[in-house]
C-alpha cells in the first residue's frame, strides 16, 4: 500500500497531522462562547482549577464563599474557579484567482486545515469560509465541534478550488452575515486588495472575533524579477497597468510591500489580533512549527 | 562675441517630424504582457510620489525622450549651425601659402616643418568652411602659383593643400599679390591672408587693393648654410673659390666645410658661424681642367634646413681668350696686344679664319654672322637701323653716356670729338632704336654714338662713328674700352669670374644652335628643351638645389649646379613690418586662423552617441524581460 493511500488527508502527511493534533491555538483575549468547552474562560467558572477571589455580593452562591478566610478576616470572599468555555474559530481562506499563483492556495488550505484541526481537537467550534465568489452564498463549512468534524473540515478544504475575484473586505462582510459566536477569525489571504480593510476588521472585532491575519505571498511577489517596459495584467480583474523600466521601480515596490505588511500588522494588533506574512515557497511544517510557534499563535 | 548662426535655416521645418514621431511612438509601443496575481502593489508603485516626480516621468518614457533628442540633434546638424567668429569673415578668402625654402626648416623638438604647421591650420579652416564661403589657395616662393579656384569643395581644397611642398627658392610676395589682385575684378575680395614663417623680403612694390593679413608661425630651429659661392681666376692655372657661410642664431655654431671636385673630396675645414659673424673662405682650385665643384656644409649639431648646405659650381678649364680684330683697326689691335690671356689672331685677312671666337672687333657689318660671344663693330651702322640713322659729315661730340655699362666702365668720354656725326633721320628717334633691340650707351648732339645689342648670351657693341675719325684713341679711356671688352668676353666665356647659380632659373648655357636637349633635374625629372638660334639654352626652371645635367640624347653635354644662396632664407630672419608700397603691414603670430566654427559635427556625434545609447538601452530592456 502506498503512502498516499494511507494518508489521512492530501494536505499533509500523517506525522505532521499527529504533530498538529498535539498543538492548540493561543488566542490573546480568550473571547469564548457560553457553551462549555475546553477553552479556559477569563470569567469565573466551575472547574476545579482555582482562579481568584472577589468580594461577596448579594445574590452570590454561598457555596463558593471561602469560609477559612471569613474566619480569619470576618469578611466574606467568593472563590472563583476557571471556566472552560467553547471558543469559535473562524477560518477564512482566500481562494481567489490571485491565490492560485505559486502554491499560495495550497499553503493557505494547509494552514487553515492545521489550525482547524487544532481547534476541533480542543473542542472549539470551527467554521470555514472560502473567499472566491462574489455572488450568492459563500462556500462555507458551518460551525461544528468535535473530532468527528475533522474529516468534514479536511474534505471542505481539499475540495476548495481557486478562482473568482471577491475582495477580502467583501468576503469578510459576507461571512459575518452567517456567523454567530466569539473567538478567533483567522484570515488566510494575500491581502492584495484595493479596498479598505479597516472596516471589515472593525466588524470582526465588534463581533467578538480576534483578527488573525496570515498573509501568503509568492516569491514572485516578494522579490519580483522584472525589467524593462511591461504591461501587467491583473489575474482577477484582467485590468492592465503599463510599467516602464520596471527594474528601476523595484525599490519603490519593496517599500510599498513592506508598508502594506506594516499596515496590516498595525490593524490586526490594534484589534487585539496578530499578523504574519509568509512565503508560499515555505513548507507547512516551517510555517507551523517555526513561524507560528515562535510568534505565539499556537502552542505545542 | 560668438553668435550661433545657421547655414540652412530652412532645415528647421524638419522639427515638424517630431509630431509623427510622438504619434508613432505611442501607436507602436508594444510592451511584453505579464500576468500578476494582483496589481495592488504595482498600482501603489505607480501612484508613489517618487515615481511621479518630473524626472521619473521622463524616465518612464526614456525611449521617446531619446528619440526626440536624437531627431532634434540630427535636425540641428542638418541646419549646419556655426559660431560666427569675431573677425569679419569674407565670402571669398584667398590664402597665400609661403613655400619658400625657409618653410622647410624644422623644429628641433617636434621635427615639424613650418609648412606642416601652416598646412594644419589651413586644413582646419577648410574643414570649418561654412556654406557661402569659398577659398582659393595660392602658393608662393620666388613666384606665385594658384592652386585652386575659389571653391567650397573641401576635397579639392584638401587635395591641393596636400600637394603644397616647400621649394628651394627664396620668398617673393609681389607676384602672388598681383595674382590675388587680379581676382578682385571677378570676386569681392576684402582680405587676403598670407601664411608664412615671416621670412619675407622687407618690401614689396605693390599697391594693395585689399586688406593684407600676414599670419606667421614661429621660425624653425637653428640653421647654418652657405650663402655665397663664386670663383675668380687668380692666375693662368688657378681659380679661387670664395665662400660665405652664415648662421641663424646669435650663438656660434660649428660645421665642417667640405669641397668636392668631380666627386672627390679635396678640402675640408671646420668653421664657426653665427647670425652676426659670417665665415668667409677662399679655397684655391686648379684650373688645368674643367671641374664640377661642390661645397658641402656638414653642421656639427642640429640644422633646421638642409637645402642651403650644398652649392655647386661648374668651373671650365683655363684657356686664353680667342680674339680677332679687323686689320684696318690698328688702334684696337695695339690696345689688345698688351692685355694678358689674349690670343690675337695673326694676319691681315679681312675675315676671321676660325669659326668660334670670344671677341671680334670688326669694321664691317657682314661679320655679324661670325660666332663670337662679344662683337665690337667700329664705324658701322647696324643694317636694321639703316633707315633710322645716317652718318653725316659733321662734327659731333658726346653729350652723355652710360657710365655703368660694362663697356664704358671707368671711361671718361666728356671731351671726345668725332669727325662724323651719326644722326637720326627725320621722324625717327630713340624709340625706333629700342624697338629693334638696341640700347643707346652714348648719345651725341644729333643722334646715338654707341649702341648695345644682346642676343641670348651674345652681346654686340656698335660704334656708329669710326674711332679713327675721333679723338677717342688718344684718350686714356680707349685702352680701358678694349680692356672692358676683353673682360666682358672673359666673363661670357666664364674664364674670369663665375658665380654659383641660385635656384629659380638656370643661367643660359651656350650650346649648339637649334638642337634638342633634355635637362635632368636633381629629383630625376627630365625637361625637354631646345636651344635658340644663338645656341643658348634659356629659361630652364630650377626649383631644386642640386646638379642639373644637360643631355643631348644620352650624352651629358653640360652640367650646372644650383644652391639656395640666399642669406635671408638661411638666417630665417623674421620680418615683422612688411612695407607694401607705402603702407606697413604687421605680421602677426599665427595661433589659429579665425574662421566660423561649424558645430554640426559635434551635434552629429552626439546624435550618434544617443543612437548607440538608445540601441543599448532598448536591447538591454528587451533581453531582460522574464
Amino acid at each position: 500500500m502506498t503512502e498516499t493511500a494511507t494518508r489521512f488527508t492530501s494536505l499533509f502527511d500523517n506525522s505532521t497531522l499527529s504533530q498538529i493534533e498535539r498543538m492548540r491555538l493561543r488566542p490573546l483575549r480568550r473571547l469564548t462562547n457560553r457553551a462549555r468547552g475546553e477553552h479556559l474562560s477569563g470569567k469565573g467558572g466551575s472547574s476545579t482549577d482555582f482562579a481568584d477571589f472577589r468580594d461577596y455580593a448579594v445574590g452570590d452562591d454561598l457555596r463558593y464563599v471561602d469560609w477559612n478566610i471569613f474566619a480569619r478576616l470576618r469578611r466574606p470572599y467568593i472563590k472563583q474557579f476557571q471556566h472552560e468555555e467553547e471558543m469559535h474559530v473562524v477560518l477564512m481562506v482566500d481562494a481567489s484567482t490571485s491565490m492560485m499563483f505559486d502554491n499560495k492556495l495550497l499553503l493557505a488550505k494547509q494552514a487553515a486545515a492545521a489550525m482547524g484541526i487544532m481547534g476541533l481537537h480542543n473542542v472549539e467550534r470551527v467554521s470555514a469560509y472560502a473567499m472566491h465568489s462574489q455572488d450568492g452564498k459563500p462556500w462555507m463549512l458551518p460551525p461544528g465541534t468535535g473530532r468527528t468534524r475533522i474529516r468534514q473540515l479536511l474534505q471542505f478544504l481539499e475540495q476548495l478550488e481557486g478562482g473568482g475575484n471577491i475582495p477580502v473586505e467583501r468576503a469578510i462582510e459576507t461571512m459575518l452575515r452567517f456567523h454567530r459566536g466569539r473567538g478567533v477569525a483567522i484570515l488566510i489571504s494575500d491581502f492584495l486588495s484595493f479596498g479598505d480593510l479597516a472596516r471589515p476588521f472593525n466588524l470582526l472585532f465588534s463581533s467578538g472575533l480576534e483578527v488573525w491575519g496570515l498573509q501568503i505571498l509568492s516569491d514572485a511577489e516578494i522579490n519580483p524579477n522584472v525589467q524593462g517596459d511591461l504591461r501587467f495584467i491583473d489575474s482577477e480583474t484582467q485590468e492592465t497597468l503599463d510599467i516602464t523600466n520596471a527594474s528601476e521601480l523595484l525599490s519603490v515596490y519593496h517599500d510599498q510591500r513592506l508598508w502594506l505588511q506594516q499596515n496590516l500588522d498595525s490593524m490586526c494588533r490594534s484589534r487585539q489580533g496578530r499578523f504574519l506574512s509568509v512565503s508560499s515557497s515555505m513548507s507547512i511544517q516551517t510555517v507551523l512549527f517555526e513561524h507560528l510557534c515562535r510568534q505565539g499563535w499556537v502552542q505545542r | 562675441m560668438n553668435l550661433l548662426k545657421f547655414v540652412n535655416l530652412y532645415g528647421a521645418w524638419f522639427f515638424l517630424a517630431l509630431i509623427p514621431l510622438i504619434i508613432l511612438y505611442f501607436l507602436k509601443l508594444r510592451r511584453p504582457k505579464m500576468e500578476v496575481p494582483s496589481l495592488v502593489l504595482w498600482q501603489s508603485v505607480v501612484n508613489d510620489q517618487r515615481v511621479n516626480s518630473p524626472f521619473q516621468k521622463f524616465r518612464r518614457n526614456l525611449l521617446l525622450l531619446l528619440q526626440i533628442i536624437l531627431l532634434c540633434l540630427v535636425i540641428l546638424a542638418l541646419m549646419q549651425p556655426f559660431l560666427k567668429s569675431e573677425a569679419a569673415v569674407s565670402e571669398y578668402v584667398p590664402i597665400l601659402i609661403d613655400c619658400s625654402a625657409s618653410m622647410s626648416s624644422v623644429d628641433e623638438a617636434t621635427g615639424k616643418s613650418r609648412l606642416d604647421l601652416i598646412r594644419d591650420q589651413v586644413r582646419e579652416q577648410i574643414e570649418n568652411l561654412t556654406g557661402n564661403q569659398q577659398i582659393s589657395l595660392f602658393s608662393f616662393a620666388a613666384t606665385g602659383r594658384r592652386l585652386t579656384e575659389f571653391t567650397n569643395d573641401r576635397r579639392a581644397l584638401l587635395k591641393a593643400l596636400e600637394k603644397v611642398q616647400p621649394t628651394d627658392l627664396p620668398a617673393q610676395l609681389d607676384d602672388v599679390l598681383r595674382m590675388a589682385a587680379a581676382y578682385t575684378r571677378s570676386f569681392p575680395i576684402q582680405k587676403v591672408t598670407v601664411l608664412t614663417d615671416g621670412n619675407l623680403p622687407e618690401r614689396a612694390s605693390f599697391e594693395l587693393p585689399f586688406e593684407l593679413e600676414i599670419k606667421r608661425v614661429d621660425a624653425g630651429g637653428p640653421n647654418v648654410g652657405i650663402t655665397e659661392m663664386t670663383a675668380r681666376r687668380s692666375g693662368p692655372t688657378e681659380w679661387e673659390i670664395f665662400l660665405r657661410a652664415l648662421g641663424s642664431t646669435d650663438d656660434l655654431r660649428g660645421a665642417e666645410l667640405e669641397i668636392w671636385e668631380n666627386g672627390e673630396k679635396t678640402h675640408s675645414e671646420t668653421i664657426e658661424v653665427s647670425l652676426e659673424e659670417a665665415e668667409r673662405m677662399v679655397i684655391p682650385v686648379a684650373a688645368d681642367k674643367a671641374r664640377f665643384v661642390e661645397a658641402r656644409l656638414v653642421p656639427a649639431g642640429f640644422d633646421s634646413m638642409k637645402t642651403d648646405n650644398s652649392v655647386w659650381l661648374s668651373l671650365p678649364a683655363a684657356r686664353p681668350l680667342s680674339v680677332w680684330i679687323a686689320p684696318k683697326l690698328g688702334t684696337w689691335k695695339r690696345a689688345a696686344s698688351v692685355l694678358e690671356n689674349v690670343t690675337l689672331e695673326e694676319g691681315d685677312a679681312e675675315k676671321p679664319k676660325g669659326s668660334d671666337y670670344d671677341l671680334i672687333v670688326a669694321d664691317n657689318a657682314e661679320l655679324e654672322s661670325v660666332n663670337a660671344a662679344v662683337k665690337v663693330f667700329v664705324g658701322v651702322v647696324p643694317p636694321d637701323l639703316a633707315g633710322v640713322i645716317e652718318v653725316r659729315d659733321d662734327i659731333a661730340s658726346v653729350v652723355d653716356w652710360n657710365r655703368t655699362a660694362p663697356l664704358l666702365r671707368h671711361v671718361q668720354m666728356a671731351d671726345v670729338q668725332m669727325g662724323v656725326q651719326p644722326a637720326y633721320l627725320t621722324g625717327f628717334g630713340v624709340k625706333d632704336i629700342e624697338d629693334r633691340g638696341y640700347e643707346v650707351l652714348a648719345d651725341g648732339n644729333a643722334g646715338p654714338l654707341l649702341l648695345q645689342k644682346r642676343e641670348g648670351l651674345q652681346v654686340s657693341w656698335w660704334f656708329l662713328f669710326h674711332t679713327d675719325k675721333s679723338t677717342l684713341p688718344f684718350r686714356v679711356g680707349f685702352p680701358i674700352i678694349m680692356a672692358n671688352a676683353v673682360d666682358a668676353s672673359l666673363r661670357q666665356a666664364s674664364l674670369s669670374e663665375i658665380a654659383a647659380a641660385p635656384t629659380g632659373v638656370l643661367p643660359g648655357v651656350a650650346l649648339q644652335a637649334d638642337r634638342d636637349y633634355v635637362v635632368k633635374t636633381p629629383d630625376g625629372e627630365q625637361i625637354a628643351t631646345r636651344s635658340n638660334a644663338a645656341g643658348t639654352l634659356l629659361g630652364i626652371p630650377a626649383a631644386k638645389v642640386g646638379k642639373y645635367e644637360i643631355m643631348e640624347g644620352t650624352a651629358v653635354v653640360s652640367a650646372i649646379g644650383t644652391g639656395l644662396l640666399n642669406g635671408n632664407e638661411t638666417t630665417l630672419k623674421v620680418v615683422e613690418d612688411l612695407k607694401v608700397a607705402e603702407a606697413d603691414v604687421k605680421s602677426e603670430e599665427l595661433d589659429e586662423l579665425e574662421s566660423d566654427q561649424p558645430i554640426w559635427w559635434p551635434l552629429a556625434a552626439a546624435a550618434f552617441a544617443v543612437m548607440l545609447f538608445e540601441w543599448w538601452y532598448f536591447q538591454r530592456a528587451r533581453g531582460s524581460v522574464v
